[in-house]
């Protein structure tokens, strides 16, 4: 207000705004009359009532007859745009290729993009659907070992009880048994379920949805059971008057139906379908009441507001105070995190998925970043088609602003034409992208998806829109018309920069799809120490499991079946038995070793062809031969014995004979290396029966096999497995990399060369006059064809030669995972270098000779 | 009859430029307005009934001469059209064909109004 010359003027925002919205028309005399009042305000009154006074007036000249009419200028917008979105539709049609290549490359990219988006949310939804996941707690367990800390979720099954009784801050706690599928019945259908064993406020501390039943009541009873919907369907073919209906358990138990739950969704890691109590778990197997035996898992849900670091604090001796194991001591961590943070090394957690699943997020950017780059590319290295137009729009008098929208609009009609697309491609390949991925994703247009890909169609077409925009609007409309087009180096740099950088890519990614495809061949080929082809096995239920011995004599009858034994443990890549129990001659006093154990029937040895390399297989005609063991190589390395066969160790706390040595065999994936390992001979406690069948005749045998089963063991369904299949299924996470890296080989090979080809054309477009030149002087096709070649055969050469030794690198990384595996050959590296030069040729062949081929005349006419 | 429908604002605003003749300019028809009806009135208010009815042709504009004063920025001088005046003759006869014809209760609403 110091400055004088302000003092006697109207405030300047209102005079801005009058003249922003008051019609053209109007303004000089309405402009005077209210500076008239204001003068006159200013006389009568103060400068500051003048002023709001003057304020209130613009305000109030705010009415439909005075302001400018919009709705005109809309009426303007709108032909523009539809002049805009014709001009767009014009140059589609007339340049299908460039419009077909463009629509190619960004669909894919979207495409990509989008799947990836669908599979990281639902990677970062699994198991949050707790209602109180915030405080949902699973309790893990630190075992101190000699070898290290390793974590492991079984804890005695008494720890909950324990924790909700002890600790105020604990609302509910409950135990949750290992998964195994048991025979239920009723009448005369017999269903083969997975169920588990739970305590009381199971459906408290998790939120699976309790169709029927009370969530506190259900798992009270100690003969309850909880069904799931999808099995209750199955049993009774109804969920309707299913709650106290009693159903037969394994045939020689009935339980009572107390509650139906919803199937656990797809988004939970465990699934099952019913739950029995923890009475029940208790009475049938009594030794998880002891503190030294750890087995099921412990979730806790704590009170709001709990710290779980004093939580924490408080159960470190909680095992140890209640004569637990001495080494094992119990954590908390939230159950919700579990999934993607669920790894840990020395009782650390060290990450685990989420750092590749955020990595594959980003995967997902680079690739949309490269779609919407390239079509920079493409659309800038047309520029001298549309050079004329841009030069005599700018000539007639069209701004900046004008021409940057023009290019805008073509860009997100193009993003927008191939957002379409990619929900096609992503609608075509979801059910074979879920089957890869094993998950169930589905293309559901919730306000989230709709809003991220409103989100990406404007980043999409902004970005890739952005550059050609101001590029080609910045044109000075006389060197335009003079036919100079700008470039410098620096561009040119970045777009070959660019073209390198996704060959790399593309190198990379055909590399490991050899390496993991070779190591996948590997696996299955390599000599794994028995033979596993043709091994059916399954478990003997029910009366079966009491009668085993006549059983496998029976079984070994039915035509086809060449050889049958039993043991306790189904082989490959699951569960075996491990135990530390073990001491031998010359065993140190400190030293703790680990090793795994098989209880075999007779026969076993011979039936999988284990190769015994000294000593003698398990034999019928000696009847001390049960309880005694056969090692495996590795383990007589542990031990250190020196001719071993015959030599005593004690086992389980009784002295036992060694009867006989076997060759070093991979019971697990080639991940883990072969530890020491030793059959003992326990026939009584077996219960999976294991048997080969002849080659060719399988189908026949199987049917045999059933039919003996349902006469000796009614009620009871007849499920086998083959050995091979649960072989093959240890090496599923490889198989799955291995597809999906040939997926995104492909998506980047075409991605890049896409990127080559809009260089191609570029430089053709640049350098077209020099080819004229060049062919009036005399060049052969062949000469030009080298010439441009050359260009791009040296830039994807750097490429290979950047992503080769990158490519080593990461694929030795990937085989460190394996103990066993294949030793990386120069032929790898070779292949994916000679292809992706072979296709990088094929690319530019046809715009370099489409270049080559042009007649001088033509396009040296306008010179 | 559409064309000739005037607002009771819009009357007096007409009215009131036929009263001012040749000073009747936008702030000059406030001020008139303000003092006869003896309440505040904006400029928005004036000025959007003065464009109202001159796109409906009961009035003209022209621009008169540059001033000192407001800015520099000419005054616009309205004039009502013959048809204005016509327009306004009607209803005034309207009014007193009414007036004539209701006498009792004339005579009441002047007994109501001292």
């Amino acid at each position: 207000m110091s400055d004088s010359r302000h003092q006697v003027k109207p405030p300047k925002w209102s005079h801005r705004l009058l003249r922003y919205f008051l019609r053209k028309e109007f303004l000089e005399e309405i402009e005077g009359d209210i500076e008239e009042l204001f003068d006159e305000n200013v006389e009568l009154h103060s400068l500051a009532k003048a002023r709001r006074l003057y304020n209130k007036e613009v305000i109030r000249l705010i009415r439909p007859a005075l302001v400018k009419k919009w709705s005109i200028g809309q009426k303007l917008n709108t032909g523009m745009l539809q002049h805009n979105l014709i001009l767009t539709l014009r140059s589609y049609m007339r340049y299908k290729s460039a419009f077909l290549i463009n629509l190619l490359g960004l669909s894919t990219g979207l495409a990509c993009t989008l799947l990836i988006y669908l599979w990281v949310n639902s990677e970062f939804e699994v198991n949050r659907f707790h209602e109180k996941g915030d405080r949902l707690y699973q309790v893990l367990a630190n075992y101190d070992n000699s070898n290290g800390i390793s974590t492991n979720q079984a804890t005695p099954a008494l720890l909950p009880q324990t924790l909700a009784e002890t600790l105020p801050e604990v609302e509910f706690a409950t135990t949750q048994s290992w998964l195994s599928a048991y025979t239920l019945s009723y009448e005369d259908t017999n269903i083969k379920a997975v169920g588990q064993y739970a305590g009381e406020d199971y459906f408290n501390v998790f939120s699976y949805d309790l169709i029927q039943g009370d969530k506190n009541e259900v798992l009270k009873d100690k003969r309850a059971v909880v069904i799931s919907e999808e099995l209750a369907t199955k049993l009774f073919g109804t969920t309707v008057d299913v709650v106290g209906k009693m159903v037969d358990f394994m045939h020689f138990k009935q339980f009572q139906v107390s509650g139906i739950f919803k199937s656990p969704p797809a988004s939970s890691t465990h699934q099952f379908d019913f739950i029995m109590t923890f009475g029940e778990f208790k009475e049938s197997r009594s030794w998880i009441l002891n503190w030294k035996n750890n087995a099921p898992s412990t979730f806790v849900v704590l009170k709001e507001g709990s710290d779980i670091d004093a939580f924490n604090a408080k159960i470190v001796n909680v095992i140890k105070e209640n004569n637990g194991e001495p080494n094992v001591t119990p954590f908390a961590v939230l159950y919700s995190d579990l999934y993607l943070n669920g790894k840990f090394e020395n009782g650390r957690p060290t990450g685990g998925k989420a750092a590749s699943v955020r990595l594959i997020g980003l995967i997902a950017f680079f690739i949309l970043a490269i779609a919407c780059i390239n079509f920079m590319n493409l659309s800038t290295a047309r520029v001298s088609r549309r050079i004329k137009e841009i030069g005599i729009k700018k000539a007639v008098g069209a701004s900046r602003k004008t021409l940057m929208l023009q290019f805008m609009s073509e860009s997100v009609i193009m993003a927008f034409i191939s957002l379409v697309m990619s929900l096609a491609i992503v609608w075509l390949v979801l059910p074979e992208f879920n089957s890869i991925t094993d998950k169930s994703l589905s293309l559901v247009f919730t306000g989230e998806l709709v809003m991220a890909l409103g989100v990406t169609l404007a980043i999409t077409g902004i970005l890739s829109g952005s550059y050609p925009a101001l590029y080609l609007s910045g044109f000075k409309p006389v060197k335009i018309l003079k036919g100079q087009t700008p470039s410098s180096w620096r561009e040119l740099f970045l777009r070959k920069g660019l073209v390198v950088f996704q060959f790399v890519l593309s190198v990379v990614l055909i590399v490991s799809v050899l390496v993991v495809q070779k190591q996948i061949e590997f696996t299955q080929q390599k000599d794994i120490g028995f033979n596993k082809d043709n091994i059916i096995s399954f478990e003997a239920e029910g009366e079966l499991e009491l009668k085993l011995e006549p059983f496998l004599d029976e079984l070994k009858k039915v035509p086809g079946v060449t050889m049958a034994s039993s043991t306790a443990h189904s082989i490959a890549g699951s569960y075996t038995g491990s135990t530390y129990d073990l001491s031998w001659e010359g065993k140190l006093a400190d030293e703790t070793v680990e090793m795994e154990y098989m209880r075999v029937n007779h026969d076993f040895i011979e039936l999988l062809e284990f190769e015994i390399i000294a000593g003698r297989s398990f034999s019928k005609e000696f009847k001390t031969d049960i309880g005694k063991v056969i090692f495996n190589e590795e383990a007589i390395k542990t031990m250190g014995i020196e001719d071993p066969v015959g030599k005593i160790v004690n086992v389980w706390g009784a002295d036992q004979q060694i009867l006989g040595v076997v060759k070093d065999f991979h019971f697990r994936s080639f991940h883990q290396k072969v530890g020491p390992a030793f059959f003992v001979l326990k026939p009584n406690d077996t219960w999976v029966v294991m048997a080969r069948l002849a080659a060719g005749s399988e189908q026949e045998t199987l049917k045999g096999i059933q039919t003996l089963y349902h006469d000796l063991n009614p009620g009871f369904n007849f499920e086998y497995q083959f050995m091979d299949d649960n072989y093959a299924a240890q090496y599923k996470d490889e198989q799955r990399t291995a597809t999906l890296a040939k997926y995104f080989a492909s998506v980047a090979i075409i991605i890049s060369c896409l990127g080559l080809f809009g260089l191609a054309a570029f430089t053709a477009e640049r350098r077209i006059k020099e080819i004229g030149i060049r062919k009036i002087l005399g060049s052969s096709t062949a000469n030009i064809v080298r010439l441009l070649s050359g260009d791009f055969t040296k830039i994807v050469a750097l490429a290979i030669i950047i992503a080769l030794p990158l490519s080593y690198f990461l694929a030795t990384g990937w085989l460190q995972d394996f103990e066993y595996r294949i030793s990386l050959n120069w032929w790898f590296f070779a292949t994916a270098g000679l292809l992706a030069l072979f296709i990088a040729w094929l690319t530019v062949g046809f715009q370099t000779l489409k270049a080559a081929t042009v007649n001088p005349a033509k396009c040296l006419r306008s010179e | 009859m559409k064309k000739t429908k005037l607002g009771e604002f819009e009357e007096l605003v007409l009215m009131t430029v036929v009263v001012l003749q040749e000073n009747a300019y936008g702030v000059e028809i406030k001020r008139e307005l303000e003092s006869r009806l003896n309440e505040t009135l904006s400029v928005g208010s004036i000025q959007s009934a003065l464009k109202r009815m001159e796109e409906k042709s009961f009035l003209t504009s022209e621009f008169g001469e540059a001033t000192q004063k407001r800015g520099g920025k000419r005054k616009r001088i309205y004039k009502a059209t013959p048809y204005a005046h016509k327009v306004l003759q009607d209803m005034k006869d309207v009014r007193t064909q009414l007036w004539a014809a209701m006498p009792a209760a004339a005579a009441k609403l002047n007994f109501l109004m001292n």
